[in-house]
């Protein structure tokens, strides 16, 4: 038997001086800069796949690059960028912060990191329950994951809606456990997901099609899909939900930072500082009225000199070598 | 061995470091070959025995006691144990923390943390929501659904068990779901964490500490429906 032990939250960790939550543009850039400073730089990424510029598929206007490029290509230059300097990634999801503790703590699903200084570049594609039915119905069969709740759906007919890569990753799982699986892609899949579901054949592939209705009143008995002019009613048990929209991700620090009315991180636009000391934030996250790859990137950039001088300021730093981002960076 | 050597090395480090006072692990089990039980399906007494004992072994602070669900029915009802496998982690005092299901996974996060809190006696909760919690006077059943392979559920369990660190009238208990699929049934559960107070206050999801303590209030009657809603909880 394999129980996967998590030693997470309660096994000790080392201090990094930068944890950046985030793997888009503004967080990688942010990375570069500490990490090439010498700063024990981590970066906590949700999912390579996940975030705004991942899933754009053109990319023509970004200084530097002329040739037409994907944005997951683009994030895959700066990623190996940050490496390059030393910087860390782990893929893992935050689910909860403590910043005002010292060092200040980031938890995550399997492990908790500490760190001198927190940028957040979580980016903006969150959104709140708007499908009709679904705010009432979460943990009735509305789930949004599949590792935590497919094996309540073990032998029943589900639905899965989206088309993001996290959606193709967690396919397989819920498909494990469903005995048929209606996936309602809300848009255009990758042609890596259109593999992942040919190897799936209790997948049923509804090209095109939107929910537009979660039914059920104490639980999910069905969705209710337009498909062309047409709607239909699949009858299902369970619901797992991988839209996205354009609002803040913030949910994992629980009302710590504060925000706007808007409810995006209210920041020092000069440096990204938050109200909390250490705690900077860059990128879409703050709202920027530009939504523009070099922007979050710029953002990301300002955040971490603010960082770095932060580290300088408080004389707290891990790192073996005192190079400060400024001298690093040559400005 | 179930807990590998390196993270056998981490534990031995991390305990001679927190365990401030002796920790009782009590493992309740069911002998599987022993009909006359009639409880002879125990997805995981073997393996949640195996797992206790070998954290066991980590530390001389830590003492494991195994018990027959029937045949020790004494303690079992004196820890008010009518499952398993299931573990009770006593301190100084019994300050009602408990295990239903093997606490593998994620889970194990919560169950070494939950030893280490309950050497130390300490909640680790904010002064105000000890404060808070210092209003309840009668008993409170803090029940936390979770899966081993769920991210958000460790923290869920790890809350619950502080809050039950931090008042003598209340207890919280990890409910591992498909082990106990009545349970679920019975409870309605569906997705993880699902946080049941009282047989019928519900909570969906992880939620921060002030949430959970609000929520606790709230199952309890120590804050009316109006704050309740201010809090944002209804």
């Amino acid at each position: 038997m394999e129980l996967n032990l998590s030693l997470g939250t309660a096994a000790p960790a080392e201090v990094y001086d930068t944890i950046i939550i985030g793997g888009g543009p503004a967080g990688l850039s942010a990375a570069l800069y500490t990490a090439r400073a010498s700063r024990k730089t981590l970066v906590i990424d949700m999912h390579p796949g996940a975030g705004a510029l991942g899933m754009t598929e053109r990319i023509d206007n970004y200084p530097g690059v002329p040739e037409p490029i994907s944005g997951r290509e683009l994030l895959d230059r700066f990623r190996e960028q940050a490496l390059k300097f030393g910087a860390e990634i782990v893929q893992s999801q935050v689910v909860t912060t403590d910043l005002r503790s010292d060092p200040k703590q980031v938890i995550t699903a399997d492990n908790v990191f500490q760190g001198r200084t927190v940028i957040i570049a979580s980016g903006a594609m969150g959104r709140t329950p708007s499908i009709a039915g679904e705010a009432a119905l979460i943990g009735r069969g509305v789930s949004y994951c599949a590792t935590c709740d497919a094996p309540f759906f073990r032998g029943k007919d589900v639905a899965v809606v989206g088309h993001s890569e996290m959606m193709a990753d967690e396919l397989p799982t819920i498909a494990n456990f469903a005995a048929k699986v209606y996936l309602i892609p809300h848009g255009k899949l990758s042609p890596e997901s259109k593999e992942i579901v040919t190897q799936h054949p209790q997948v049923v592939y509804l090209e095109g099609a939107r929910v537009v209705k979660i039914l059920g009143d104490d639980f999910v008995t069905g969705v209710e899909v337009k498909l062309a002019n047409e709607t239909a009613v699949y009858p299902v048990s369970g619901v797992f939900m991988y839209l996205t929209g354009n609002r803040p991700v913030l949910d994992y620090l629980d009302g710590s930072v504060q925000t706007t009315e808007k409810g995006c991180i209210a920041v020092n636009m000069q440096d990204g500082a938050t109200q909390i000391p250490g705690v900077f934030a860059a990128g879409d996250v703050t709202c920027t009225p530009v939504r523009q790859v070099v922007v979050a990137a710029a953002q990301g950039t300002l955040a971490a000199l603010a960082a770095d001088r932060y580290l300088r300021k408080t004389g707290r730093s891990g790192s073996t070598s005192p190079e400060s981002v400024d001298s690093a960076s040559g400005l | 061995m179930l807990i590998n050597e390196a993270d056998r090395q981490k534990l031995t480090e991390l305990f001679s470091k927190e365990l401030n006072t002796p920790v009782r692990v009590l493992v309740f089990t069911v002998d599987v070959n022993d009909v006359s039980n009639g409880n002879s399906d125990c997805m995981y007494c073997k393996e949640t025995v195996q797992l206790a004992t070998e954290v066991g072994e980590l530390s001389d602070k830590i003492t494991v006691e195994v018990y027959d669900l029937y045949k020790d029915r004494d303690t079992a009802e004196e820890y008010g144990i009518s499952r398993a496998p299931a573990i009770a982690i006593v301190g100084a005092r019994d300050y009602g923390i408990r295990f239903y299901g093997i606490p593998a996974g994620y889970e194990f996060t919560a169950f070494v943390s939950a030893l280490i809190n309950v050497s130390k006696g300490v909640s680790g909760l904010s002064l105000n929501n000890i404060k808070r919690l210092g209003r309840i006077d009668k008993p409170v059943h803090i029940q936390v659904f979770v899966t081993p392979t769920c991210p958000y559920c460790a923290p869920a369990v790890q809350l619950a068990h502080k809050i039950a660190l931090a008042s003598d009238f209340i207890r919280a208990d990890m409910v591992e779901a498909q082990e106990f699929p009545e349970l679920a049934t019975h409870y309605g559960v569906y997705g993880v964490p699902r946080t049941v107070i009282n047989e019928d206050y519900h909570i969906e999801g992880a939620v921060p500490e002030d949430t959970f303590v609000l929520h606790v209030l709230a199952a309890a009657g120590k804050i009316t429906k109006e704050q309740a809603a201010l809090a944002g909880l209804v």
